[in-house]
């Protein structure tokens, strides 16, 4: 089965048609739930790897940063990914073929892997080593910044 | 001159006019206007919650207030200039229903209730911001931004769902 037949597949499931017949306003609040769940995801990094490059909100140590604010990190998590499925499922078919889509796919599962170990890790450290802590923040940065712009590119790809 | 007029003005202008015509700056001033939000009220919402006593009860306020300024400044700074290029790309449909004009007033009204808050309380933080319970104008301040920026920010998003220009 191609993606393209899968994506279909999502788009013809009775769950993403429903969801397609919710009237507007649930579309506009999938899509202010997924500018929420950005800026609590996005302002969480930024927070943890600006200390993590030894600026910001430096009265905290990086680990203090990283446990305060984790359950945004994860209430974010949740909010993209559950408003993002309501989006894509009853249009699935039209984002099968969008580079974009796929660009931002990648890179949000790399984003996400590098979230559990690397950052994790050295995020944690006490005193983690001054350049693998500048790396770790600008590999995070530019991954997870990444995956806002090309999730923002989906719309312009498909016009 | 009106409203409808001075966006006409403005997407006419050269600025304008290649903005609106160009394939990739246009995308990434959009970009840069939604992601800098991280930074912008991100950081905004963050001072916010401490006023409001719901996060980082422990860190003193003048602290926070120091620390983030710079990045605060520097978001602001993005959100707000390529809000007024997205505004120069837009044309006369931005004002044709009411939700731009009333993004506009509570941005004046959240630049007001800063502005309130940096005279009052700011610059004596030093002196009340590390108390387990803030002042009462403090916590009003916090929960005026909190809720006049997420309303900035749900009007921005519902502009293209409203008006006819897009």
């Amino acid at each position: 089965m191609s993606t393209e037949a899968i994506f279909q597949a999502i788009q013809n499931s009775s769950i993403a048609i429903s969801l397609g017949q919710a009237p507007l306003v649930f579309g506009i609040l999938a899509q202010l739930f997924h500018i929420a769940g950005l800026v609590l995801v996005l302002t969480s990094i930024l927070l943890v790897n600006l200390r993590l490059l030894g600026v910001g909100l430096t009265h905290f140590t990086a680990p203090q940063l990283a446990s305060y604010t984790k359950p945004f990190v994860i209430t974010g998590l949740i909010f993209l990914v559950l408003s993002g499925v309501f989006m894509l499922a009853p249009s699935a078919a039209l984002y099968a073929p969008n580079p974009a889509f796929w660009f931002k796919m990648k890179l949000f599962i790399v984003a996400l892997a590098i979230q559990y170990s690397l950052y994790r890790k050295v995020a944690a450290a006490e005193n983690p080593q001054r350049w693998l802590a500048i790396v770790t923040a600008i590999i995070s940065l530019l991954l997870w910044f990444g995956v806002g712009l090309a999730g923002r590119a989906i719309g312009f790809m498909a016009a | 001159m009106s409203a409808a007029d001075v966006l006409q003005t403005m997407y006419d202008s050269p600025l304008g006019t290649s903005l609106a015509e160009s394939l990739y700056v246009y995308p990434l001033v959009e970009g840069a206007h939604l992601l800098s939000l991280a930074l912008s009220f991100g950081l905004i919402v963050l001072t916010d919650l401490r006023l409001t006593g719901f996060i980082f009860k422990t860190l003193p306020v003048h602290i926070l207030l120091h620390q983030l300024r710079p990045w605060l400044i520097g978001g602001f700074t993005i959100t707000f200039a390529t809000g007024i290029l997205l505004t120069f790309a837009a044309g006369p449909g931005l004002v044709e229903a009411p939700v731009f004009p009333l993004k506009l007033l509570f941005i004046f009204l959240a630049g007001l209730n800063a502005l309130w808050f940096e005279l009052k309380f700011g610059r004596t933080a030093s002196e009340w911001g590390t108390a387990a319970v803030l002042p009462a104008g403090a916590q009003v301040a916090g929960w005026i931004s909190l809720v006049s920026w997420s309303l900035v920010v749900i009007l921005g998003r519902l502009i293209p769902y409203l008006d006819s220009g897009y």
